[in-house]
């Protein structure tokens, strides 16, 4: 318990610890910062001509104000609908697998399991969406057999429905969750579940009050790793969704796809990532002031005993 | 471990246990096995209320597993299991008057002090937040741990950790606390210290402790009753003097301090027993299954041998004498230890108080004798010496 | 069959007609990873080998745009084997021919034809040598001269097409026969269950054909409208955007009403197990019109083998070959005939009547490219909400 009392070991001492960081560092600032930087830069430029993408003679704000129009802002609604919807099915459906995974599976099992979890991850992610539309169309799987079976006497067609965008996202994602949550679950220590038990808490009020609790950052991890990938995605909703699958992406490739201008699509770039990551503060800032506001009375009612003072 | 909080607990504590059997342990003819392996067979035990009971043996022998059947983590494959008189071998952990003191102790990392203490009273209903309150304050302060209330576990000392895994199973006021080694990750000093806190607490209390333990000072220092088993049986429960003195089977009497054994065969109408180099006394017969010379295991305590100088050339052949060298002296504490060679091959261990005689020098030729009222004798079958006991 | 006598004024109308993505932009990523198309063991050349040297020659073409066999032949008899990338809009295309400035490693592009000016001025395409075209002359006169190519400086008609729809017959009982059939029907039998073209300028094109205004139409006015039609009106009854609606909507029976161009559709109804249920429309009262070209890239290292590449299809046999394949017409003359004569399927479909052909015209590029982006843009953002 007591595990980190102990200094770096001295051969560690000598290594500027900075050193050890460089690779990952170089790596971030070539893949990421300076990506990120060249769409910023662009986003204040402009389409000069039919056959030019972008130009930074002028320097604007201009793109921005195009960028957060109406349309924007209704794709984005839709999108963060998806968006939000899809991390909480992920969740949901992620949670008690990787609980039981983690819990009631037997260790020699368990890879078993996860191999089976990342089966879809095996083919290109594009074919096995587009495996799905086959799948739920009215000619489809799906339909034949619920037909057959005389469910139904109507060829059904579950695609282009945001059931259907749904079910794709969580196809395509669940794997995201479930591992982050496999881990931090597996990490929590089987003893503590017990004492729990033999303090008098059922299995409902343990994973409540210990499990979940030690496997909240994986649960957060889960959460990005789920919905800053689906935020961005258009592909699985467009794929599923059709015209009910518009998201935010969309709008963005088809700057840079159709219309050829760089510019407004780095502009709606950038308003998307400082959008997402807005959503992601408010929404850790919100889980914060709940667990705060159902915990406070329990932390009054033992605050002060350390000073002896009365309740 | 004083103040009015501390009288409190020990009077609802006794109030819980008084009488009708509450804080009874019964264990009847429970068998436990993993995978095929059995691991518990066949076991009965019964605890008194507001006994302390330890369950001593060697690694493996299959205590946890027999306290984890009470606390409710195993169910036992058949056999029964009662607590204060009611079978519960069916019941979930948490549904069971019984609280557990782990190994690792077992705190819940992202809760204080405080709330790990508080966590027990706050899974039942109908205690009010003022009496939790009180309550944990209460076990604060019998544990001495209420400067750290506030703290959260991973920095706390490993003694300071486990004080605070006592307060939150006591709180609890259950009509039996199960310890599962509770002070093996302890230092000697603090370790010895904590044992006589807990037995206080315990005799304060009136709680029933079943206290695990390979440590056999421990379990002997502690106890109203000692258990002992090996591979999943008891060998002999009975409180720690008669475990000492009367040891059950060869194996007992091994683990529980130190002995001197010879290997040997019955003589003279189960009188004597002929072991190589001599001739050992019994203070009374023993009588062995069928005829001739039965094989059987004999054992003498080393604080029962006395050690005498002798003339190099003595050898008397007299019965419970056997001749050697001192091939080394160490003094514990108060007691001069020897080790003699036997000239007819033992190895003999002998221990004096430091004051009674003069130090023998190594290589002095000596005569260690001890009487017939000192003498075990066991089958010759029994297990040899476990080597935790020898190791003491 | 007699269409040609009147294509020329037909198919030259002063204009040039907007980038047309022929299949998905998803349909381009599923194939995005350079797939050779093509491995035909390069072995002994034809005896009718002009000896080029080239091992391969690099194409960046809209995608499922030449037959695989043709390809295939190609390679055995000439040795080249072809390469295709795809691409999803002539203004991808463009965008990457320009800032590879000459380094771009294609050989062969297909701009449409009112692309090609800028991108001959542009210096992106190098100038035909007609004496390596000796199959030029089987180019139906129709089909050369373009006013956006006098002379065929720098093009060579590959295929030419329109735009219609097609629709599910059991669901729509009636006759559609214009545009203004296509949006009653969207908002009645087959709302929900219609997909448009994914191209803004397509999109936008439908109400200025029913409206008879100018497909191309930078009247503000007239956007405007289309704005206010598109987003309020016919949004909510699409179900998808899908330019390629006959490689699995049509066989699988997805959509009800499907705006489509006609070697998609043909290939679509071809596909499906039930033929007589869907009906092809080219509407009225007017319908788009477009050709898409072979260009040779200017710094290609193997122009002698692209030569021998366009020189080659241009052959009516293996025209018909890749007639039959994208369901375009190819513009080589006798093709026609020569489909006829081999029974293709849906013949008409590909060669569409001479009276059709009097309703088509081209677009133009123009400054409204951007405002029918921004239109179908919130068109997708309200039928998605
Ligand atoms: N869950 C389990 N699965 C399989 N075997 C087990 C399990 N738990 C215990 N055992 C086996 O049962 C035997 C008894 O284990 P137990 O933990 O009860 O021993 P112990 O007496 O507590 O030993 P120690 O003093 O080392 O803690 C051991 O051989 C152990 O390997
Ligand atoms: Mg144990």
């Amino acid at each position: 318990m007591s595990s980190d009392r102990r200094g770096p070991r001295a051969a560690w001492r000598a290594v500027p610890s900075g050193l050890l960081a460089t690779p990952a560092l170089a790596w971030i600032a070539l893949f990421f910062v300076a990506p990120v930087g060249l769409v910023f830069w662009y986003s204040l430029g402009r389409k000069p001509g039919l056959y030019q993408t972008h130009a930074n003679d002028v320097l604007t704000l201009d793109r921005y104000r195009e960028a957060l129009g109406d349309t924007f802002l209704t794709s984005f609604a839709g999108t963060l609908r998806i968006g939000l919807a899809g991390t909480a099915l992920c969740l949901a459906i992620g949670l008690p697998f990787a609980y039981w995974l983690a819990v009631k599976v037997r260790p020699h099992r368990r890879f078993v399991v996860l191999a089976l979890v990342l089966v879809p991850f095996w083919t290109n992610f594009l074919i096995r969406t587009i495996g799905w539309q086959v799948v739920l169309s009215p000619e489809g799987f799906a339909s034949r057999a619920m037909q057959s079976l005389g469910l139904i006497d109507t060829p059904f067609s579950m695609l282009f429905t945001r059931g259907a965008v749904l079910l794709g996202v969580v196809y395509n994602y669940l794997p995201m969750m479930i591992l982050p949550l496999y881990v931090a679950l597996d990490r929590v220590d089987g003893s503590l579940r017990e004492a729990s038990k033999d303090l008098g808490a059922n299995r409902w009020r343990t994973a409540l009050q210990v499990t979940l609790p030690l496997a909240r950052p994986g649960i957060a991890a889960g959460l990005l790793l789920v919905f800053i990938p689906l935020m961005g995605d258009y592909v699985t909703a467009a794929v599923l969704g059709g015209a009910r699958g518009n998201m935010v992406g969309q709008l963005v490739a088809s700057q840079f796809q159709q219309a050829q201008n760089w510019a407004l699509g780095s502009a709606m770039a950038v308003v998307l990532i400082v959008v997402i990551a807005l959503t992601i503060l408010a929404t850790a800032a919100v889980g914060a002031a709940c667990t705060w506001l159902l915990t406070h009375r329990r932390r009054r009612e033992l605050a002060g005993i350390a000073e002896g003072s009365p309740a | 471990m004083s103040s009015s909080a501390t009288r409190h607990a020990v009077t609802s504590a006794r109030r819980a246990g008084a009488g009708d059997g509450t804080g009874s342990v019964e264990l009847r003819s429970v068998r436990k096995s993993f995978g095929g392996v059995t691991v518990v067979q066949d076991l009965d035990l019964s605890v008194n209320p507001g006994e302390f009971l330890s369950l001593l043996g060697p690694s493996g022998c299959g205590k946890t597993t027999t306290l984890r059947m009470l606390a409710g983590f195993e169910q036992p494959d058949s056999g029964e299991v009662l607590i204060s008189g009611a079978a519960v071998q069916h019941l979930p952990p948490h549904k069971r008057d019984v609280n557990t003191v782990f190994q690792s102790y077992a705190l819940f990392p992202h809760m204080t002090v405080a709330a790990n203490i508080a966590y027990g009273l706050r899974q039942r209903r109908g205690i009010d937040r003022a009496e939790i309150r009180s309550r944990v304050s209460e076990a604060l302060d019998m544990v001495q741990m209420t400067r750290f209330a506030d703290r959260k576990p991973n920095r706390l000392s490993g003694g300071q950790q486990q004080r605070v895994a006592l307060a939150r199973a006591l709180v609890n006021r259950p009509s039996v606390l199960l310890l599962d080694e509770p002070l093996a990750a302890l230092d000697r000093k603090l370790r010895e210290d904590m044992q006589v806190e807990l037995k206080l607490l315990q005799s304060r209390l009136g709680t029933t402790f079943v206290f695990v333990t390979h440590d056999q000072e421990e379990a002997l220092s502690m106890s109203d009753r000692v258990a002992v088993m090996l591979n999943g049986r008891i060998e002999q429960i009975a409180d720690p003097y008669t475990v000492y003195e009367r040891p059950a089977t060869a194996f007992v009497a091994g683990f529980i301090g130190q002995q001197n054994f010879f290997d040997g065969t019955v003589a003279d109408g189960g009188r004597t027993i002929e072991i190589d180099g001599g001739t050992v006394l019994l203070a009374e017969p023993v009588t062995t299954p069928g005829s001739g010379a039965a094989a059987v295991r004999v054992a003498v305590r080393p604080e029962a041998v006395a050690v005498a100088e002798a003339a190099p050339d003595e050898s008397d052949g007299s019965a419970n004498a056997l001749p050697g060298t001192v091939a080394a002296v160490s003094l514990l504490g108060d007691v001069l230890q020897y080790v003699v060679h036997a000239d007819a091959g033992h190895e003999l261990l002998a221990r004096v108080p430091r004051r009674q005689a003069g130090r023998l020098a190594e290589g002095a030729r000596v005569r260690c004798s001890w009487a017939p009222s000192d003498v075990h004798v066991f089958p010759a079958e029994a297990t040899p010496r476990a080597p935790i006991g020898s190791a003491k | 069959m007699n269409h040609h006598d009147h294509t020329p004024r037909l198919l030259a109308p002063a204009a040039r007609v907007a980038g047309l993505p022929r299949r998905t932009f998803l349909a381009g990523l599923a194939a995005a990873a350079s797939v050779p198309l093509l491995a035909a063991c390069g072995g002994s050349k034809g005896s009718g080998g002009s000896g080029s040297a080239a091992a391969e020659l690099r194409a960046y073409s809209w995608s499922a745009y030449d037959d695989p066999k043709v390809l295939a032949d190609f390679a055995a008899k000439y040795g080249p084997k072809v390469l295709v990338d795809s691409y999803s809009s002539n203004e991808e295309m463009i965008a990457k021919l320009a800032a590879a400035k000459g380094t771009s490693g294609y050989d062969i592009v297909i701009p449409t034809g009112v692309f090609v000016p800028q991108m001959a001025a542009n210096g992106l395409l190098q100038e035909l040598d007609h004496a390596k075209l000796p199959n030029l002359a089987n180019l139906d006169k129709a089909f050369q001269n373009q006013e956006w190519d006098q002379g065929n400086k720098y093009t060579v008609t590959k295929y030419w097409g329109t735009t219609g729809f097609v629709y599910d017959t059991r669901v729509v009982k009636r006759d559609l026969k214009t545009w203004d059939d296509f949006f009653d029907a969207a908002q009645k039998e087959a709302s929900g269950k219609t997909s448009l073209v994914d191209d803004p300028g397509e999109i936008c094109a439908m109400l200025c054909f029913a409206r008879g205004w100018h497909q191309s139409t930078t009247d503000k006015a007239q956007l405007d409208q289309i704005e206010t039609f598109l987003v309020d009106t016919l949004a909510r009854h699409i179900a998808a955007f899908d330019s390629s609606p006959g490689s699995s909507a049509i066989p699988q029976g997805t959509h009800a009403l499907m705006h489509c161009w006609n070697g998609d559709a043909r290939r679509g109804i071809l596909a499906s197990g039930d033929q007589d249920r869907w009906k092809w429309v080219l509407p009225g009262p007017k319908t788009n019109l477009w050709m898409d070209n072979w260009a040779i890239v200017k710094g290609s290292a193997n122009a002698d083998a692209a030569h021998e590449l366009i020189n080659y299809v241009l052959d009516p046999a293996v025209a018909v070959k890749q007639v039959d394949f994208v369901g375009y017409g190819s513009g080589v003359t006798g093709s026609e005939e020569e489909a006829k004569k081999l029974k293709l399927g849906l013949i008409d479909m590909i060669f569409p009547s001479a009276e059709q052909l009097t309703t088509m015209y081209t677009g133009v590029i123009n400054e409204g490219q951007e405002r029918r982006m921004a239109i179908v843009n919130k068109m997708k953002a309200k039928a998605g909400a």
